[in-house]
């Protein structure tokens, strides 16, 4: 038996002004470490925002952990954190008391929520700084705190809106380590939204992505990592013409690149197919580029979008 | 290498209830008043004036008892003074409706008064941790992703200047109430002291909850902590001196000033006017000196413009709830 959907979005819409952030979002996400990507202004921040009811909803209806968003908000917040991506602390409190504060806003008796602030602070490797106000923390610091209060009421799924942001190579890894173990370890749905696909593929097993508020694809990384289109980039030194010929014959379709590269969709699984052409026309290739995977290339294909839009 | 065990902990228990959450940010945010020194001190200063009150009543108490210390110590000065504190004494004692009654009235109107400036004052220090301070850092996101709705946050920020105001304002007029008549000679003063009670809870309750409404809505205003306190100042002092101009000019001008409406709602309540007649009726050598008072000041406390007052209250809350709406959400 399939484990129930965590989210779930039908015609999904959010409209700012004349602008739309989400256009008909219709996906179906079952439970596990979920990469929300694309470029910045894609849609990501508001998707999660709709879904958590912090942006009113357009058109479309949306459930989160099966309950109808917009009509039990309270409570399905209550089994969701959230990480936002901008500082939101409150100045003047420390660290443990304000995961304390957030603990006891998601309804944690004080006791509890004290002792559980301290534990989500240690998980996230928060030392003694923890009792200094906020307003002195560094930024890694703030990003620990805030994946901190997310996870202190122990919830279901927890969005991260850029967790990453403003880290260090190694901050950003200490991060990405954490948050991969919710999932993996302790069974907590993560979303992740990033506009990096290496910090996604680094840690999430299903993809959504997102480009001018549509969904181009939603599919598991090993699903997108698998599906290539069979086709490659091949530079040739001249002789443009044969291998164009050669090509042809094989009805494989060819074209001729702005760079002087011959894209050449062989529709095989490897370039076997394609290598063994050039060594009938004894055209020694100086670089044959494999095709992209379907994840590499939709990511492009957003960017692309996403540039022309602008 | 930490000792302990720093890996995730699951949680499964039983949540806090709604009233909890929002009792939560309310407690919360009282925590961040009293931080600082100076509203301590302004807390201080109300409760020390409580207790002035209630040392007030204690010794009025003591001169409606023939034999009370304190109508003893008057004798010390002079006899013709002692004399009259028994003649006055023997009064009092035929009268316990005037001489208890009205005169806490009177007294807890103005004491009441008083309270109503140290409180605004105390709003004003406060103002910039209402709101402003959550919106300015965005922390208002993090509330909206938490189990509250903006209903039960504005709930609790509403708590949190009622409670700011119980402590400054109906805390040490109901402790003077209190204590005054436990200290009085006579259990008695309890009862006939009623009135001022009723007036206190009926004045202080609603005038805490239209201040602490238009506190919220001044707190949206803008992000900026000093703009906002500045702004509630600014109409405190200028509303008071604009009430003083136009009293001869455009009265209508008055109501522009809260602490104004506000009056008009004490003198209505604690029937200010009626009060000083009948001690200038009924009781002796006080009402004389009452009687000094101007026709026109006790015209004005006489007839409090409540129709004007309630307009213009009802206006500034709209205006207060207009702005809390559109300023308080996530984005």
């Amino acid at each position: 038996m399939s484990a129930p959907l965590v989210i779930e979005t039908q015609d999904l819409s959010k409209v700012f002004g004349k602008q739309k952030a989400l256009d008909g979002v219709s996906l179906a996400v079952a439970p596990g470490s979920i990469g929300l990507l694309g470029p910045n202004g894609a849609g990501k921040t508001t998707f999660m925002k709709c879904l958590l009811q912090l942006q009113p909803i357009t058109s479309g209806s949306a459930k989160l952990l099966g309950r109808e968003v917009g009509t039990e908000g309270r409570d399905i917040r209550k089994r969701v954190g959230y990480t936002p991506e901008q500082d939101c602390h409150i100045p003047g409190m420390a660290g443990c008391e304000y995961v304390t504060y957030c603990a006891q806003l998601s309804g944690l008796p004080f006791q509890i929520a004290r002792q559980r602030a301290h534990e989500m602070l240690d998980f996230v490797g928060m030392g003694q700084e923890r009792y200094r106000k906020i307003d002195t923390y560094s930024t890694g610091m703030k990003q620990r705190l805030k994946l901190a209060q997310s996870i202190v009421h122990d919830p279901e799924i927890v969005f991260l809106d850029e967790p990453t942001n403003g880290l260090d190579p190694k901050g950003q890894a200490q991060i990405l380590e954490l948050v991969q173990s919710l999932w993996r370890a302790y069974g907590i749905t993560v979303v992740l939204s990033s506009h990096l696909l290496r910090d996604v593929e680094q840690i999430c097993e299903q993809i959504i992505i997102i480009a001018r508020g549509r969904v181009l694809v939603h599919d598991s990384l090993a699903n997108l990592k698998a599906r290539k289109r069979g086709a490659a980039e091949v530079v040739v030194p001249g002789r443009h013409e044969e291998l164009e010929a050669a090509c042809a014959r094989q009805n494989w379709p060819c074209e001729l690149l702005a760079n002087g590269h011959l894209r050449v969709e062989h529709r095989a699984d490897s370039l076997n197919p394609l290598l063994d052409l050039l060594h009938q026309i004894h055209l020694p290739p100086l670089e044959i580029i494999p095709s992209p995977n379907a994840l590499e290339e939709t990511f492009v294909q957003a960017l692309e979008i996403s540039h022309a839009a602008a | 290498m930490p000792l302990h065990d720093v890996n995730y902990k699951h949680w499964r228990g039983a949540h806090l209830g709604l009233w909890e959450r929002r009792w939560v940010i309310a407690r919360n945010g009282l925590a961040a008043c009293l931080q600082n020194k100076w509203m301590r001190n302004l807390v201080v200063v109300c409760w020390v004036g409580g207790l002035g009150g209630a040392v007030f009543l204690f010794l009025v108490g003591q001169l409606l008892v023939a034999d009370s210390v304190v109508v003893k110590w008057t004798a010390t000065f002079n006899p013709n003074l002692r004399t009259f504190v028994g003649l006055l004494t023997g009064w009092l004692e035929n009268h316990p409706e005037l001489s208890v009654g009205t005169l806490q009235n009177v007294l807890f109107y103005y004491f009441c008064t008083w309270l109503t400036r140290l409180s605004i004052f105390a709003l004003g220090m406060a103002i910039p941790l209402l709101i402003t301070r959550d919106l300015a850092c965005n922390a208002i996101v993090i509330y909206s992703s938490k189990a509250v709705s903006r209903g039960d946050y504005l709930l609790g920020k509403f708590a949190t200047a009622f409670g700011l105001l119980t402590l400054t304002w109906l805390g040490p007029a109901c402790a003077a109430w209190f204590v005054g008549n436990l200290l009085a000679p006579d259990w008695r003063f309890f009862w006939h002291a009623r009135v001022a009670l009723e007036n206190i809870l009926i004045y202080g309750l609603s005038s805490m909850v239209i201040l602490s409404l238009l506190a919220l809505g001044v707190s949206a205003c803008v992000t900026r902590e000093k703009v906002t306190a500045a702004f509630w100042f600014i109409w405190w002092v200028l509303g008071s001196v604009i009430a003083n101009i136009a009293l001869h000019t455009r009265p209508w001008l008055q109501h522009l000033s809260f602490n104004f409406n506000l009056n008009q709602i004490a003198l209505a309540t604690f029937r200010v006017g009626d009060n000083i007649r009948a001690a200038q009726e009924n009781i002796p050598v006080l009402g004389r000196l009452l009687g000094h008072i101007r026709p026109a000041e006790m015209a004005a406390l006489d007839t409090p413009n409540l129709a004007g007052t309630w307009l213009a209250l009802l206006i500034m809350l709209s205006l207060a709830a207009w702005v809390v709406h559109g300023r308080v959400k996530p984005e």
